[in-house]
């Protein structure tokens, strides 16, 4: 039945680049409704305070204010304000649109301006007077369980939920017994999505028949349309959500944050549509953050280096109101701690702990803590034992041959391959070359290092809101195709891998073939961009659905032809009959057929080309798993680090389209690069935010980051094409990589690294103490 | 991330530009590339009520020879500079400095002139002026003047400018004798401000001596500055007997308010400081006794 792909596997330029590299994109901020005002936030300047009053009066004389709202006039409005991606039925942390009696963080949105533009709304909330009275704000997350300051009155200790897994006296007889017991703990530091794109949206609401429209900067429209339908008590159907192009959103994009509440409920109010673009400071404030959390991390070894047994307490920063819920996603750090290795006994805590700071935030591999700790706390164990990293992994790394395996908290491991893309990248760098390299180079006093992080992450969850995916696709009279799925692109080619597969399914040109996506109006529901879900599901979907339509081509052709079904094949735009070219009637014929012509379809066959169908995921998850190796020079004179090469061996299955895959990983590893080197949210005491800016908020550039190099295992997943999940692992295993690299440059001076990001003053610190003796 | 409203002035020569400003007095602000003031304005940092644009202004561009010195118009994009053959002749430093101003964006914006009458303490040019001695002219109402560089750079973002007074040209001693030029930096990304810098602008004599070595810092105080106690120990000196990392701490000496920051104490800078020294001294000895 399957025609000969040809356009899955290849490097097809991505249909999206014409518009986008040309500056034809269309983001929220470039659409323009008739009439629209212009919304701008009015933030707290403190971390932690009373609100006494809140005066507008001066504002609201300002030429050009049509209203200034505060929480007691839109937080009345919120009917419900849970996500389906995490369902209703979780403990989850409150959410008020707008601050209520309290400010909890530097940037919490205490009232809403709206005016002709910006400009003046800016104005304006200069003239809106708060009255605070200021409060002892609970600044750092690792002291906010011994405060006595509560961030919520209804979390003790500051405390947003815990989760475990089996008791760690269960293991304390391995510990105790083992030839060595590594533990250390280790501190990342917070960092964030940094979408080029900023949030925004525009809300438009027509109250004679109670319909809202909404323009997003969003991962999922239909999110957005079903969360606005429940904030608002608007049946679904009544919302409508488009997108068209989205700068970036790696998990800050994922659901409809305070500000778009707050927009939402505004809108209501309004006879005209409202805008709302963040602005950098904002973003990098108030937009929440990633990572930010620390971990003792423990595993036991026999003599031989063989794992016995890892453990892990993880504590991660909350934030003040955190989204989506933080909870479930900090113990997926504890249920993969073990990773791509033989592990026989595990355990874990993780705790969630609020703060006076940006709220946490979905980040691109939310549980990456989890390889961070582990794969740092390897090469630390191996310098201790005397045994090169290397040799430490490679007695310890599942193979393939070894699949299906659970990892001892219960992670069914299957199809992946950690010990081939591990040998597989270490072929790729010449590790033998380097170490000798290496060695060259400390004789003559330079330092550098190479550093290797492997890893398995659960993708494409088959479970909850993400968990199907459809699609609908419509052979034109023409004969043209569109297909419509839910999209959510934020740059990750979404549509480049739709037209592919539709392409290749229908046996047409891609030129023949267009998407439309991102308006919940016209397209199938589905989940959107997240979890590394959109390659494997949209496959599903197209396959679903294109199934149904070959076989109503294939059953007019054989009946026009007068063949068989069987002898028939769909290849370059047309039915034609296996081994006999020239033989054949065009896609476009046959919909002349279907929908001008329906008295000579064959009997049975339903007139038109057009189909819907929609793909469940039969997979609990589908496992990928990679390894990063990456080299670097240390200066120690100035702490200075410069990375020489980075290579990557993933295995996402099967790839559709290699560019696309490739710019997966390169995103997600430079995003890792800046964690580990350069950026970092920073508070002072108070809890004021110091790193607003681009100046201070360091992200890594093209000169900063090597050519990365790339290494495809190809090992069929259980899902449809045997496609894997490829967004976030870049992310994932960078900073390990970069992290131990360094350490490793600097193993010389007998440095242990524990905590991120690794700047050149820290290097130097670390250098010098180690050479005064004491313990780094 | 919107300026407060400002009343725009576009003077088409010198006379009109420095008459406006003695009109408006302090509620006037004069704008070149904008590079520094227009993000300072965005955030509402800074607020005018009126800025005066200089871009018009022809008696600000140009690059030449005058009384012997390389002249550059103050209103010369850092682009132009980093173009300019006659530049990479007569004052080497100059050119190998403009590279490490930020960006190419912001160097086709960014002006010789905004950069040392913004006097940022850690940035490039003003150093480089300091360790070649230049010299500033500048113009008011009440006339024209010209500054050394020693005298102009007086603090935090300050400079000996008159609120109403423009600057128009910076003069640069050009490359002579057996001379050698380092810029040195240490920046955590290419095109951001250093940490610390140091600019090496040395001449030997046929002794093999040091005949003049200045030696600009930046990034290591409240403004740029001249590495007064290295320079001294350098007057004179046999280059041969010159200890690079020895030089480097020297010029470390005498140094207050050295700035602490996210990227690192005071104690890392000046390290930092004097390793860029004695990496430029390196370098430009080099050049000195090879060219």
């Amino acid at each position: 039945m399957t025609a000969a792909a040809r356009y899955a596997g290849t490097r097809v330029q991505r249909v999206e680049d014409t518009r986008l590299l040309t500056g034809r994109g269309v983001f929220v901020d470039d659409v323009v409704r008739p009439g629209m005002l212009h919304a701008h936030f009015v933030r707290s300047p403190m971390a932690r305070g009373r609100i006494r009053s809140i005066d507008a009066s001066a504002a609201l004389a300002l030429d050009g204010v049509h209203a200034v709202y505060t929480a007691e006039d839109l937080n009345p409005g919120v009917r419900e304000h849970w996500y389906s991606l995490i369902g209703r039925n979780v403990p989850d942390t409150p959410r008020p649109p707008l601050a209520e009696g309290e400010v909890r963080f530097v940037g919490d949105p205490v009232a809403l301006v709206v005016a002709v533009d910006r400009y003046v709304a800016e104005d304006a909330a200069e003239l809106v007077v708060v009255d605070y009275e200021p409060l002892t704000p609970v600044v750092s997350y690792v002291s906010a369980t011994e405060s006595e300051e509560l961030v919520h009155e209804a979390y003790p200790r500051n405390v947003a939920g815990t989760l475990g897994g089996r008791p760690a006296e269960d293991l304390a007889g391995t510990f105790a017994g083992a030839a060595y017991d590594v533990q250390e703990t280790i501190h990342q530091q917070a960092y964030s999505a940094v979408p080029m794109e900023t949030r925004g949206l525009i809300a438009e609401y027509s109250a004679p028949t109670r319909e809202m429209t909404i323009w997003a900067s969003t991962q999922s429209p239909h999110e957005v349309r079903l969360f606005c339908s429940r904030l608002l008590g608007l049946p679904e159907h009544h919302v409508r959500v488009v997108m068209r192009d989205t700068g970036g959103g790696f998990g800050q994009k994922a659901v409809p944050q305070r500000e778009d509440m707050c927009v939402m409920l505004a809108a209501l109010r309004l006879p005209v549509a409202l805008k709302w673009i963040e602005d950098r400071q904002e973003n990098l404030s108030s937009a929440g953050q990633g990572r930010h959390e620390h971990g003792a991390a423990r595993m036991a070894f026999d003599d031989d280096g063989r794992i016995l047994a890892a453990a892990i307490e993880h504590v991660q920063d909350a934030g003040a109101y955190p989204v989506p819920w933080p909870v479930q996603t900090a113990m997926v750090v504890g249920l993969l701690f073990p990773g791509p290795y033989r592990v026989p006994e595990a355990t874990f805590t993780c705790t969630s702990v609020f703060s006076n700071t940006n709220a946490r935030a979905a980040y691109r591999g939310p549980w990456q803590f989890e390889t961070l700790s582990r794969e740092m706390l390897l090469d630390i164990a191996a310098r201790r034992m005397g045994m090169d990293p290397i040799e430490l992994r490679r007695k310890n790394l599942l193979r393939r041959d070894e699949m299906p395996v659970a990892n001892p908290n219960g992670m069914p491991y299957d199809d992946v391959t950690p010990l081939e893309t591990f040998e597989h990248a270490l072929d790729l760098l010449d590790y033998e070359a380097f170490r000798a390299e290496q060695e060259r180079a400390r004789a003559e006093g330079r330092y550098l290092g190479v550093g290797t992080s492997t890893y398995i992450e659960p993708t494409t969850t088959g479970m909850g809101f993400l968990g199907t995916e459809g699609a609908t696709i419509r052979i034109e009279p023409s004969g043209k195709v569109n297909v419509y799925v839910a999209g959510g692109s934020s740059g990750n080619s979404l549509e480049t891998t739709v037209v592919q597969l539709t392409a290749d399914a229908l046996g047409v040109d891609m030129a023949d073939v267009s998407t439309i996506q991102g308006d919940t109006a016209i397209t199938p529901f589905g989940g959107g961009t997240g979890g590394s879900r959109s390659g494997s599901m949209i496959a599903g979907a197209v396959a679903e659905t294109a199934s149904v339509l070959r076989e109503r081509l294939l059953a007019i052709a054989a009946h026009r032809l007068e063949a068989a079904v069987e002898d028939l094949e769909l290849v370059g735009g047309q039915a034609v009959v296996r081994g006999t070219p020239g033989s054949g009637i065009s896609v476009a014929e046959i919909a002349d057929l279907a929908y001008f012509d329906t008295g000579k379809l064959p009997p049975g066959v339903p007139p038109g080309l057009e189909a819907s169908g929609r793909h469940k995921g039969q997979a609990p998850m589908i496992w990928a798993n990679a390894t990063h190796v990456c080299t670097c020079e240390v200066d120690v004179e100035t702490g200075m680090v410069t990375l020489l090469r980075y290579i990557v061996s993933e295995d996402c299955g099967p790839m559709i389209n290699p560019n696309v895959v490739e710019g997966q990983i390169a995103g997600g590893t430079v995003q890792g690069i800046g964690g580990a080197l350069f950026e970092q949210g920073v508070y002072d005491e108070d809890g004021n935010p110091l790193t607003t800016t681009f100046v201070d908020y360091l992200l890594p550039t093209s000169t900063e980051v090597p050519t990365i190099e790339y290494g495809h295992v190809e090992t069929p997943g259980p899902g449809p094409g045997g496609y894997k999940g490829v967004g976030e692992g870049g992310a994932i295993g960078a900073p390990p990589a970069v992290v131990n690299a360094v350490a490793d440059a600097l193993a010389p001076f007998g440095v242990t690294l524990t905590r991120l990001p690794v700047t050149p003053a820290s290097v130097v610190a670390l250098v010098q103490a180690a050479r005064d003796g004491g313990p780094a | 991330m919107k300026p407060a409203a400002f009343d725009y002035h576009a003077p088409v020569d010198l006379d009109e530009a420095v008459g406006l400003l003695g009109e408006l007095g302090e509620d006037a602000k004069v704008i070149a590339g904008g590079q520094s003031l227009v993000p300072m304005l965005a955030l509402r940092l800074a607020a005018v009520d009126h800025l005066v644009d200089l871009r018009r202004v022809g008696e600000l561009r140009g690059i030449e020879v005058r009384d012997g010195a390389l002249w550059i118009g103050a209103g010369m994009t850092q682009a132009a500079v980093e173009r300019s053959a006659e530049v990479a002749e007569a004052v080497p430093l100059l050119a190998r400095a403009t590279r490490l101003i930020g960006h190419f964006q912001i160097r086709n914006r960014g002006t010789i002139g905004g950069s040392i009458a913004h006097a940022d303490a850690a940035a490039e040019y003003p150093a480089v002026a300091l360790a070649l001695d230049a010299e500033f002219e500048a113009c008011s109402p009440r006339g024209r003047r010209t500054l050394p560089a020693r005298e102009f750079f007086t603090g935090w973002w300050s400079t000996a400018l008159d609120p109403d007074e423009v600057l128009t040209g910076i003069s640069f001693p050009r490359r002579a004798g057996r001379s050698g030029f380092a810029i040195e930096e240490l920046a955590r990304r290419h095109g951001d401000f250093a940490i610390a810098g140091a600019a090496v602008a040395l001449e030997l004599d046929d002794g093999e001596r040091v005949r003049r070595c200045g030696i600009g810092l930046f990034g290591l105080g409240s403004s740029v500055q001249r590495a007064a106690a290295a320079e001294e120990a350098l007057a004179g000196a046999v280059a041969a007997d010159v200890r690079p990392d020895e030089i480097g701490r020297t010029a470390m000496t005498g140094l207050d308010s050295i700035p602490s920051d996210l990227h690192g104490p005071p104690e890392y800078r000046k390290r930092v400081g004097a390793a860029m020294v004695a990496r430029a001294w390196t370098k430009a000895l080099q050049e000195a006794r090879n060219g």
